[in-house]
């Protein structure tokens, strides 16, 4: 499975044109188009703890800065650290001649043997919690510095709003050539400096901040640097700093264990009708999807079978497998590659289309006005975006070194039957096969063989690399407003196969 | 096995109300080593990692400012953001605000494709572009200061005054982190013939945990002073080598020593007050901002002081700068997150929805006013204050 499903043998042609084998692509059964991971919209659906699975709604993990209440990282490897537990013997309060045995816990990491005692957090009487938490030493300056300017920002706003032509200087005045000569002119002259940083406040009240004060100290080197040998494994290293960016811990034994950092489980929206096009279940110890519009279960699949070593110039069988995952008869059909003209042109209609889905969009969007019903229908009517934002299509180069023969006829694939997968007994269905296109089929797939003519172009990496266009049918059963039929559509996606590497010497 | 799927979807229910209450926005300061990235109003960033992404297909890391043209940097761009998003804030992008701590010298092709990524592939609701020098004077609460931001490439300084940069006085040199990891691995591969080469991440790890910035005293006698302790350096588990305590005290001084300019770190301060009035100068040599992960070197600010108390004697300034002291800031913040910190509290802001750069905006003149475009910067009603 891995090789039939590498990445580089079978590509398929993303709408945006990136090129992706079919595990790694999406079919929106709204639009009826391909998309991928970079041109779906992402969205972080649940977050959850990865070691205790606890799944946090968005808001509390944001409280808690994305951690999870219970579990610890090591500091000095970022694996999880698990609680130990010893018996140790304290003086019995009451009766200070007996001793008794209490359970202690402390932090162990199984992986590097990191321990909390090693940095002399004390032990705990709880198996779980407790673990104290290290304030960061400069928290309440920072937020009084953000008092500050967040008034400083609320009066220039105010002030603006109020006189239209009030003087402003402050932080975004870049490239103001008077700016200084006028800030100087005016401290010569014994006056405020006007706005910005420096204004004073009328009323004399609320800025109370106390400028950070300079100092003709700096921290020096210890003097012990010249003479102390250094042993490493006591000094932190950068990613270990890192990992607590506002402590940035020098020594190993300042190290301490951070809550662990949560994951997400993040759904995938389609991005020009808002329809989610993979939406994962809320538990994290679950694999399934609530909806997963995966083109596997509707595009069918190409897998390389044979092909007859490659020679350049000289005409090649090659032997592909198709598959019709769907529930539906598909017929395929093999074109050869559009020109960039016609590439073109299909672009500029699909830009048409969208232009003219937008106005009909807004349109909707008028009408559905004091509606509640058609909002809640059309989910992405309610909260329409002002303006969409088009991303430019991201088109892959490639460079094809072969030429292909594709066979002549189309091909028909009934639809998937799980049972007949166990049932041996053969095909009930009869189709009047050409044999020069099909070598070979069973249930929803078969074989077909198509021609591979080596370019000289091949010589240079040696790969050879096809490209065409798969025409097949598609049924489209989602019900929408106005059609309520299944809708039988043509559909085309461009495919790349890497055949593989030439042989024999060249000419 | 079937998909499960349904002939309608709905969205999600949204904790983060549209409209109600804003969506945090977060504030990214991509640096050409490390990039720095949380949220605005916070009171550090949530994570610093390398500004690199790891290829899908190939599995190679690929730094992202190593881009090839612009093609390329948007899909480095597209990837490295998305991990971000994803892996470590952990909130989607779409209609949510961005403030970006930019350095001065960032590339308009940079910023232009960064806006570009943001608003097409995020859908993000606005963007605010802040200089890196002039935020972080938010951390300090003081409008007036010289400002060295010692980084991976270059070392960058402007001064500012009551809050207007001194422009015409601004200095960059290549002496950064990037000097220090070549000067270093030059020196290793000296003292350890059998050595081809040094991967950049041990270069790293060996600069870090090992080097130090030595005093200005015996800098100026390196050759003849006794050298600290050698150590020991183990390599993927079982190959070590010795790293010669000479090394460890000399790496930094790529940094210190005038070329053929006569240009360091130090003379830099220097050189930028000399083109500033007069008036400002006592000013700026008493709030000096040393900023970037270099700074965070031991014994580099000590180093920096001892250097500019020398080279005021020196007869080139001594005739030109009559400064007494020199003292130095401390921010709330290490100093590799400085900058990012000022972010932090400017786009925690009311200025945040005053002077971002609106999606609106963006799509409808479809480019990014640059800092020099007056037309951006001054509105009417500045033009009019003069
Ligand atoms: N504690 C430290 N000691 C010495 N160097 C450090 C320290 N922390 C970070 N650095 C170095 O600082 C550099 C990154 O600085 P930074 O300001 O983040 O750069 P940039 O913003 O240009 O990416 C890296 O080369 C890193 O090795
Ligand atoms: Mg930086
Ligand atoms: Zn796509
Ligand atoms: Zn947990
Ligand atoms: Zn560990
Ligand atoms: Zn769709």
């Amino acid at each position: 499975m891995a090789f039939f499903l590498h990445p580089n043998i079978v590509r398929y042609n993303c709408t945006c044109g990136s090129l992706k084998p079919i595990s790694r692509i999406y079919f929106c059964r709204h639009c009826l188009k391909i998309r991928c991971g970079y041109c779906v919209c992402h969205e972080a659906d649940s977050h959850y703890c990865a070691n205790c699975l606890e799944i946090l709604p968005s808001s509390e993990a944001r409280l808690k800065k994305n951690r999870c209440a219970a579990c610890l990282d090591c500091p000095s490897c970022l694996n999880t650290v698990s609680t130990r537990s010893t018996n140790i013997t304290v003086q019995n309060p009451d009766d200070p001649n007996k001793t008794v045995t209490r359970k202690a816990y402390y932090l162990a990491c199984g992986f590097c043997r990191w321990t909390s005692r090693d940095v002399g957090l004390p032990d705990q009487t709880v198996a779980s919690g407790g673990w104290p938490e290290r304030e960061h030493a400069h928290a309440a300056r920072i937020s009084s510095l953000l008092e500050h300017y967040k008034v400083l920002a609320l009066r220039e706003r105010q002030e603006r709003e109020r006189k239209k032509f009030t003087p402003r200087r402050s932080y975004l005045h870049f490239s103001d050539k008077f700016g200084l000569t006028a800030v100087m002119a005016r401290k010569r002259a014994g006056l405020p400096p006007l706005g910005g940083l420096g204004i004073k406040d009328e009323a004399g009240s609320i800025l109370e901040l106390t400028p950070s004060v300079a100092s003709e100290e700096v921290d020096s080197l210890p003097a012990e640097i010249y003479t102390k040998p250094i042993n490493l494994a006591h000094v932190a290293t950068l990613s270990q700093r890192l990992a607590q960016p506002e402590f940035q811990t020098e020594l190993v034994s300042n190290l301490f264990p951070a809550h662990k950092h949560l994951m997400i489980k993040r759904s995938q929206r389609c991005r020009s009708c808002e329809h989610n096009v993979s939406k994962p279940e809320y538990n994290p110890g679950s694999i399934k999807f609530k909806i997963q519009l995966a083109a596997y279960y509707y595009v069918p699949e190409i897998r390389v079978v044979t092909c007859e070593p490659l020679r350049i110039g000289q005409e090649c069988q090659l032997i592909i497998k198709l598959c019709n995952p769907t529930q539906h008869q598909t017929a395929i059909e093999f074109l050869p590659l559009p020109s960039a003209e016609e590439d073109l042109e299909e672009r500029h209609k699909e830009i048409e289309e969208k232009k003219e889905k937008q106005a009909e969009k807004k349109n909707a969007e008028k009408t559905s006005q004091g509606r509640d019903d058609v909002s809640v229908l059309l989910p992405s009517l309610s909260l329409s975006r002002q303006l969409s934002v088009s991303e430019d299509p991201h088109p892959a180069t490639v460079k094809l070194t072969g030429e292909v023969i594709l066979p002549s006829s189309s091909v028909l694939l009934p639809p998937r039957d799980d049972a007949a997968e166990y049932d041996d007994a053969g095909d009930t269905y009869h189709f009047q096969d050409n044999p020069k296109v099909v070598v070979w089929r069973k249930a929803n797939k078969a074989a077909v063989k198509m021609v591979v003519v080596p370019q000289d172009s091949a010589t240079e990496t040696r790969e050879v690399l096809i490209g065409f266009v798969m025409k097949y049918t598609y049924v489209n059963t989602m019900a929408s407003l106005e059609q309520k039929e299944p809708q039988k559509v043509d559909l085309k996606v461009k495919v790349f196969i890497n055949v593989g590497k030439t042989v024999g010497s060249c000419i | 096995m079937l998909p499960v799927t349904f002939s309608r979807v709905f969205r999600m229910p949204l904790y983060e109300g549209i409209g109600l209450t804003e969506k945090q926005a977060v504030v990214i300061d991509i640096g050409a080593a490390y990039t720095k990235f949380g949220f605005a109003g916070e009171s550090g960033p949530r994570c610093i990692i390398q500004t690199e992404v790891k290829c899908p297909e190939t599995k190679q890391v690929k730094k992202v400012l190593h881009y090839s043209s612009k093609e390329d940097l948007y899909d480095l761009l597209v990837e490295f953001i998305h991990n971000l998003y994803f892996r470590h804030l952990l909130v989607s992008p779409k209609d949510r605000r961005v403030v970006i701590v930019e350095s001065l010298l960032c590339p308009t092709l940079f910023r232009e494709t960064l806006a570009k990524v943001l608003f097409r592939h995020f859908e993000v609701s606005s963007v605010l572009f802040v200089p890196s020098h002039l935020v972080s004077l938010c951390t300090l609460g003081v409008n007036t200061a010289v400002i060295l931001d010692v980084g991976y490439i270059e070392a960058v300084l402007i001064p500012v005054f009551e809050g207007v940069p001194v422009l015409h006085a601004w200095q960059a040199q290549p002496r950064a982190a990037e000097a220090v990891e070549s000067s270093l691995k030059a020196l290793l591969l000296s003292h350890n013939n059998d050595k081809e080469d040094f991967p950049e991440s041990a270069i790293e790890d060996i600069k870090v945990r090992t080097c130090f910035v030595t005093s200005l005293e015996r800098a100026l006698q390196l050759e003849t002073v006794e050298p600290p302790p050698d150590v020991v350096y183990r390599e993927g588990g079982t190959k070590i080598f010795n790293i010669p305590g000479k090394v460890r005290e000399a790496v930094y001084e790529v940094l210190f020593e005038q070329d053929n300019d006569q240009i360091s770190i130090s003379t830099m301060i220097l050189d930028a007050i000399i083109k500033c009035p007069i008036d400002m100068r006592k000013p700026l040599a008493e709030n000096i901002l040393v900023m970037g992960g270099t700074a965070m070197a031991p014994g580099f600010k000590a180093r920096l002081l001892g250097e500019l108390k020398y080279l005021l004697q020196q007869p080139k300034y001594s005739s030109r700068l009559a400064l007494k002291t020199f003292k130095f800031h401390k921010p709330p913040a290490k100093e590799n997150y400085v900058a990012w910190l000022g972010g932090a509290i400017f786009g925690g802001t009311d200025m945040i929805s005053t002077r971002s750069l609106t999606k609106e905006a963006y799509l409808k003149h479809n480019n990014v006013p640059d800092w020099a475009d007056l037309s951006y910067n001054c509105r009417e009603e500045d033009k009019i204050s003069l």
